[in-house]
């Protein structure tokens, strides 16, 4: 643990280190660049300004503000908050350096769009930031943005316009609640050759509720004395209140590519082929539409079904009714389903919570769309009801009224009893399906939700997850640190497999250190045969593994024979013979005190050391 | 060391004190809701979830008191969070189910595969990726300091790489689910999207109670959201429930 603690603030430490070398780096390489004049000093206060590049524009346009900071590196800017305006910044900021009387200074520029969303005048505030530790401020500026205006049909019939649209609405009778289809025409003349970005940026609707729009086919007509083509837009209405209501100006802006100035000489052009050489000229253009006026009638106060909750349309009505054999307290699921036109999503069930001997549970209401416009389809409510005791013989009637625009009539739709055979809650009787046989999502819906928990069970404070704990992730390295670390255990182990002459070398140096421990013995228990008969043997294993030949043929002669082309050197063949003689010696002259056996063992440690230095 | 006894003492009391309490809550709210009393079961639950404390049984039913009381929103952000915490309780599934089929209108709903990936939770993802992981490097190791093991482990280190690298890719879509994708609930029962973060700003959709709309964006106290049918518009914070992708 301690280890672990060390090993880590060792890392820290060496991290710090690191980045105090990166800080020192990046100091000494400003000071070097500012020697030599890279860097801009500031000569000039700091200064920030803003300025819009047009003060007046019309409902679709947008504006540019202009920040420009001059002298420093804005911080802490905050975007204004212009009710009726959005404002996005376009791009990164840019940054020039600007010379003015032999000084420079940084000018960082940050471009916002301004996107009216409502006519009226606006004042942007005041804008503040810091730059270069000064905190500056940008006088208010004024933007007036006017009303996008459909063109005169003079203008119109000229063929001056190059794209314009056309609103309408069909003309019949409308009634509150009725879903109709307006059309808007977008019209590009002959000469646009490409149209892109279209964008609304206005759809006013008084007492209209704007739903699904859809783009028709193509089409080229006549209009003035220019061909135009008509790109008509279908979209559905809700009329949401009775009387005067109004539709538009609708405004959109939109990019057009009109050919070039030059492309009239081009011979491409001339001969109607899209030129490869001029790409024609993009220019942006504002569209509106008139203000469509429109009468909308009430319901009629007259024969209102007593069960009609403000469906208005054109409706069928389909209802069953499923198990009818079953026991007090089952579910029984009433599944109605209204299809046709109209307003769908508004349609509701007629309340049944007043329904005797029957429990009814909120339904459950699924609109399937039929058309891209959502005018037409069906909506199906699933109700589960339970019977509360075997008096019960049958589901009541179920009726379903509506409002026809179409014929200006109310209209009621009506569904049979569906007869029920309720048991009592003792009798096991097989509940069947007599109604809607085929369905089987009864059977996987559940009918109420599950009764509450009554154990709070284990509690869990909210916690980072896992994968974001940086002491989970870092304990993902230990397998694989365990890994190289066998791997490269493998790799050692596999190299002293392969080279006998490193495993000699080895199994000599133990030998070796192992013997100069009983030489020691040895000569502490002044057993002089014993010492010597182990001397020679480690100078014959030490010398055979040097000379790479069998430690049982080395003799004394080999000493000069064969290690001075190892480069040994005189004082070390000179101790290797001393103690080749000492070996020899001992057979006839055994006695030595034990101060002198230990001198011998001291010389065969050095001489040893010195071998083992040798390159063989 | 006297003194160290007697901070750990009190903070295993201070705890046990706690959960205690928070037992006696869940039982009083529990007993609301057995009298019906639903919104003030409810209350007594949310309190319980504002301590910073969760169960899955206490979301559980929080959310059924929330449902109960007509709070489809917050009942499914309930079941959901329940459902983050438990994946496979399938009361939890059956519930959040249940007052799913009760909203109206459009709304966003997980795809197959997302739900299958949701029937572990991340943090299981993460320790299930973390053993296979462990397992094919201490097998790897292994092989290196056994190699008369080395065919009989070959296999089994096949089958945990494999296991690695689908656990991993599953961790990965999951990590980025729960870090970059989030959930708007609707908690309120009616609400209009608007095509702006802007209070005057056009009507762009109409949102019903419960309706779970995928998060785009945030600016300030609004929320960029779509429906499950393409429509995209902006909405107040205080309309929206937010919650992790997965």
């Amino acid at each position: 643990m301690v280890a672990k603690k060390l090993k880590i603030e060792h890392i820290i430490s060496r991290l710090r280190l690191s980045r105090l070398k990166l800080q020192i780096f990046q100091v000494v390489g400003f000071l070097f660049l500012a020697a030599l004049g890279f860097v801009p000093t500031v000569a000039s206060a700091a200064n920030f300004t803003a300025s819009l590049d047009r003060d007046t524009i019309a409902l679709g346009e947008q504006a540019t503000l202009s920040l420009t900071f001059e002298g420093g590196q804005p911080a802490n800017l905050s975007m204004p908050q212009v009710s009726g305006l959005q404002m996005n910044q376009v791009g990164n900021s840019s940054q020039t350096t600007s010379d003015f009387n032999g000084h420079s200074s940084f000018v960082t520029t940050v471009l916002v769009a301004v996107i009216p969303r409502q006519t009226g005048e606006f004042t942007i505030p005041a804008l503040t930031a810091d730059v270069n530790g000064q905190q500056l401020s940008t006088a208010p500026l004024k933007l007036t943005v006017l009303k996008a205006d459909a063109p005169p049909a003079a203008a119109v019939d000229s063929g001056n316009e190059i794209a314009f649209m056309k609103l309408s609405l069909p003309d019949k009778k409308i009634y509150v609640g009725q879903v109709l289809t307006a059309q808007l025409q977008v019209c590009l003349r002959d000469d646009v050759q490409n149209f892109a970005n279209f964008q609304f940026t206005g759809q006013p609707a008084d007492g209209f509720t704007i739903n699904k729009m859809i783009q028709g086919q193509n089409r080229r007509a006549q209009i003035g004395n220019r061909t135009y083509t008509v790109i008509p837009l279908t979209f559905a209405l809700t009329a949401m209140k009775s009387g005067a209501l109004s539709l538009g100006p609708f405004t959109a802006s939109a990019v057009v590519v009109l050919p070039s100035q030059n492309e009239g000489n081009d011979p491409f052009a001339q001969m109607g082929i899209r030129s490869p050489f001029f790409s024609g000229e993009q220019k942006q253009v504002t569209l509106a539409t008139e203000i469509v006026k429109a009468e909308c009638l009430p319901l009629p106060a007259e024969n209102v079904p007593a069960d009609f909750n403000g469906a208005v349309g054109d409706y069928q009505l389909t209802a069953t009714v499923g198990p009818t054999n079953l026991a007090v307290g089952d579910p029984v699921t009433v599944r109605v389903q209204i299809s046709g036109r109209g307003a769908l999503d508004a349609i509701q069930l007629p309340d049944q919570s007043a329904l005797k001997n029957f429990k009814v549970f909120p339904p459950t209401a699924k609109t399937e769309i039929a058309d891209q416009l959502g005018l037409e389809g069906r909506k199906t409510f699933e109700e589960i009801v339970t019977p509360q005791n075997s008096d019960v013989r049958a589901w009541p009637p179920f009726s379903f009224s509506f409002f026809n625009p179409d014929d200006g009539q109310y209209h009621t739709l009506t569904q049979a009893a569906v007869p029920l055979a309720v048991h009592s809650a003792g009798a096991s009787v097989m509940p069947t399906i007599a109604a809607n046989k085929n369905s089987t999502a009864e059977n996987q819906t559940p009918q109420d939700i599950l009764p509450i928990k009554e154990n709070l069970g284990t509690l869990e404070t909210k916690s980072i997850p896992l994968i974001a704990q940086p002491e989970f992730l870092a304990l993902q390295s230990l397998p694989v640190i365990a890994f190289l670390a066998a791997f490269i255990w493998r790799k050692r182990t596999d190299n002293l497999a392969n080279n006998p002459r490193l495993r000699r070398q080895r199994a000599v140096t133990q030998l070796v250190s192992d013997g100069l421990i009983d030489l020691k013995i040895f000569a502490a228990e002044n057993k002089s045969n014993e010492f010597f008969a182990m001397l020679f043997r480690l100078l014959q294993e030490q010398l055979g593994e040097r000379l790479d030949c069998p430690a049982t043929s080395i003799t004394e002669a080999d000493v000069d024979r064969r290690l001075i082309i190892l480069g040994a050197s005189p004082a070390t063949l000179e101790l290797l013979r001393e103690l080749f003689q000492l070996c020899n010696q001992a057979r006839y002259a055994p006695i030595q005190t034990r101060q002198e056996l230990a001198a011998v063992a001291a010389k065969f440690k050095k001489a040893v050391a010195e071998l083992q230095c040798l390159n063989p | 060391m006297k003194k160290l006894s007697a901070i750990l003492l009190a903070l295993i009391f201070a705890g046990n004190i706690f959960a205690a309490d928070v037992s006696i809550d869940f039982s009083t709210a529990n007993k609301l809701y057995a009298e019906g009393k639903f919104t003030d079961a409810a209350n007594v639950y949310g309190q319980i979830l504002g301590s910073s404390a969760a169960s899955p049984n206490l979301l559980f039913n929080y959310g059924n008191a929330e449902f109960k009381s007509g709070n489809l929103g917050k009942a499914i952000a309930a079941f959901r969070r329940a459902e983050l915490l438990a994946p496979r309780d399938s009361e939890i599934r059956a519930n959040l189910a249940f007052v799913r089929n009760q909203v109206q209108g459009a709304t966003v709903r997980e795809s197959f595969w997302q739900n299958w990936l949701g029937n572990l939770s991340l943090n299981e993802w993460t320790i299930f990726a973390a053993i296979a992981f462990w397992l094919t490097f201490l097998l790897l190791a292994a092989k290196q300091l056994r190699p008369a093991l080395a065919a009989k482990l070959k296999s089994a280190i096949w089958i945990f790489a494999a296991l690695t690298i689908f656990s991993g890719t599953i961790l990965g879509v999951q990590a980025v689910n729960h870090f970059s994708k989030q959930t708007a609930v609707v908690i309120f029962a009616q609400a209009t999207a608007r095509s702006g973060p802007f209070d005057d700003a056009q009507n762009a959709f109409a949102v019903h109670d419960g309706a779970e709309l995928s998060v785009l964006d945030r600016r300030d106290d609004w929320v960029q959201v779509a429906d499950g049918s393409g429509k995209i518009g902006w909405l107040q914070n205080r309309l929206v429930e937010i919650l992790p992708g997965a």
